[in-house]
């Protein structure tokens, strides 16, 4: 008898599924889970329901005493402020132009590297370094690579004798610069991404298709990409989520300028909140950012992702 | 069939150009980094600019004088802190995420998502208030815990995925031999998932190292780490290149020493919350 009653106490675990567990089991999970818990709840939870909140005081980091609550007059403000639609389209702009480039050249690249060669392993290697150079030093050389006089990018438009324009002081031309510097450490990032969802493609379904004759167009088209689809797809969200915080290559790349040529809402906030001090319409515009990337990650997923995961 | 290996051939041989033409464009602003470093100011910023130029170390020595060697200490401080904080708190957590089923479970995958999701920028300033009541505004306690918003959930997250590649058959003997529940996790899986526990952290250190948005807001006078401090070489009405590159360079070697030993964790590090847990 006790012996059974041993057996039970000792080995809980081996009993997998059931949901009885010893209470030494349960306690050291939860010893060993809740800090982390604890410290996410007061660095991250609690300050984004505390910016929520602010969003309808008129906060200010001056007169920070005599706050008060203001109701919706911040949202009333963003709808009439003159600024927020060039501020929408650039970040619209910024967000599609950086998920369809990066993610068509990355797939170009995934491809390429999905190669069995001797020696693609380093070039694959090689292809990760700026994915981990610190974004603001990709900003900063990007900053000396447009510039106008000593810049290597006209230097060299100019020996094969094209225009050579004012790339970061020009309206229309801050805003492919960023998406240029942008795809310097995006097109390698997407690449890895999909390379991994690549090598993941069965090589006997391949096979079976060139052996029915397909080309190897059709192998892509037919074959891996379908297989591919569910990668893809996470792709394409990570980079539209990353896009939509883009700072360093913005902040230090253009400043935002010329103007507000290429201000993504996510540096109108810094700029708003931090810059001009007004805390409370900060916090309006930054649920206007959640919003954005809930609603457009939802419809991602509405048009593209299910299927994707079926 | 000579024909089909022709074609391969053919095939691979465009696949290499392809490659190597990529891996100039990778190449060109590093290359601008490394030849800059080592320019005398006068060079750096001609016009047109020149490639090749008289070698000089003068710019090291500006860092030196710019405090910027300051900043690289606490860019190194701040590396190893959140680090080791991360990896204390996340692994556990992790291990946890991993075998059990208790309460807040759930929560902690939303949380991948939602930090994830969620840009810094949206509650950086409540964390600013937050921080300036405690007197963590410009400390190393302050940047170190606000660097676990995002990096946090990211180790917990991707130490949750090595541990459930071990079996948990290996524990259960254990546990049937008498071991408890921590001297399973101590003994028998953190051993086992160390080398991924190793490149989470490394990963971990990269994007400590890189971190930018958040001491620009948090850091004080001393604790500026060197991705702040690097940008104070873009003045109002001129920029010292020769600088700013020698500083780059010193941002860069180090990350890159890391992303060869990281190498295999780095994808799964890249591809965390994206797959199902």
């Amino acid at each position: 008898m006790t012996s059974t009653a041993l057996a039970d106490r000792r080995a809980p675990a081996v009993r997998r599924g059931t949901p009885v567990r010893g209470f030494l089991d349960k306690h050291f999970l939860l010893a060993a889970s809740w800090p982390s818990l604890l410290i996410m709840l007061a660095v991250t939870a609690v300050p984004f329901a505390i910016s929520i909140g602010l969003a309808f005081t008129d906060y200010d980091l001056v007169k920070s005493k005599n706050w008060k609550f203001v109701g919706l007059a911040n949202f009333d403000r963003l709808l009439h402020d003159p600024e927020i639609p060039r501020i929408i389209f650039n970040t619209a702009y910024l967000v599609i132009g950086s998920t369809v480039l990066t993610t068509v050249f990355g797939l170009v690249l995934a491809v390429l590297l999905d190669s069995r060669i001797r020696g693609v392993g380093f070039i694959r290697a090689l292809y990760m370094l700026p994915i981990m150079t610190a974004p603001i030093v990709v900003a900063l050389t990007w900053r000396a690579m447009f510039n106008n006089d000593a810049g290597w990018i006209n230097y060299f438009l100019g020996t094969v004798h094209l225009p050579q324009p004012l790339w970061l002081g020009n309206p229309a031309l801050a805003m492919p610069a960023v998406l240029i510097s942008d795809m310097w450490t995006g097109v390698p990032f997407q690449a890895v991404l999909l390379l991994a969802g690549l090598l993941g493609v069965s090589t006997q379904l391949k096979e079976a298709a060139v052996s029915d004759g397909a080309n190897m167009w059709q192998v892509f088209w037919h074959v891996t990409l379908p297989a591919l689809r569910p990668v893809l797809f996470i792709a394409v969200v990570l980079r539209f989520i990353d896009a939509f915080r883009k700072f360093e290559g913005i902040q230090v790349l253009t400043t935002g300028g010329p103007g507000i040529a290429s201000t993504p809402l996510n540096l109108q906030i810094y700029n708003t909140g931090l810059f001009y001090n007004q805390v409370g319409y900060a916090a309006a515009m930054g649920v206007l950012l959640i919003v954005l990337i809930a609603v457009s990650v939802g419809l991602l997923y509405l048009v593209a992702g299910r299927r994707s995961w079926r | 069939m000579t024909g089909i290996r022709a074609r391969r051939v053919q095939v691979e041989t465009v696949r290499m150009l392809l490659l190597a033409v990529g891996l100039v464009l990778i190449g060109v602003p590093f290359l601008w980094i490394l030849l800059t470093a080592f320019k005398r100011p006068v060079d750096a910023s001609s016009v047109p600019p020149e490639i090749f130029s008289p070698f000089t170390t003068r710019n090291f020595r500006d860092l030196n004088q710019n405090g910027f060697v300051d900043s690289l200490a606490n860019s190194a401080i701040l590396t190893v802190t959140t680090m080791v904080c991360t990896l204390g708190f996340g692994v556990p957590a992790g291990y946890a995420f991993a075998r059990g089923r208790f309460r807040g479970r759930w929560f902690l995958g939303g949380f991948l998502l939602f930090s994830r999701m969620v840009p810094p920028v949206v509650f950086i300033i409540p964390l600013f208030l937050f921080f300036n009541d405690f007197g963590l505004v410009g400390t190393y306690t302050g940047l170190t815990l606000a660097y676990l918003t995002g990096l946090l959930p990211f180790a917990v997250w991707m130490s949750a995925s090595y541990f459930q590649d071990i079996p948990i058959e290996l524990e259960e003997a254990a546990r049937v031999d008498g071991a408890s529940r921590a001297q399973a996790f101590f003994r028998i899986a953190l051993p086992l998932a160390l080398p991924g526990v190793v490149s989470v952290g490394l990963l971990i250190a990269i994007a400590a190292w890189s971190e930018y948005f958040i001491p620009l807001i948090l850091a004080g006078p001393s604790t500026t780490p060197a991705t702040v401090g690097i940008v104070s070489f873009v003045g109002v009405d001129s920029i010292n290149w020769g600088a700013m590159a020698a500083g780059a360079l010193a941002l860069v070697v180090p990350v890159f020493l890391a992303t060869l030993l990281a190498q295999r964790g780095l994808l799964r590090g890249l591809t965390a919350g994206a797959v199902k847990g």
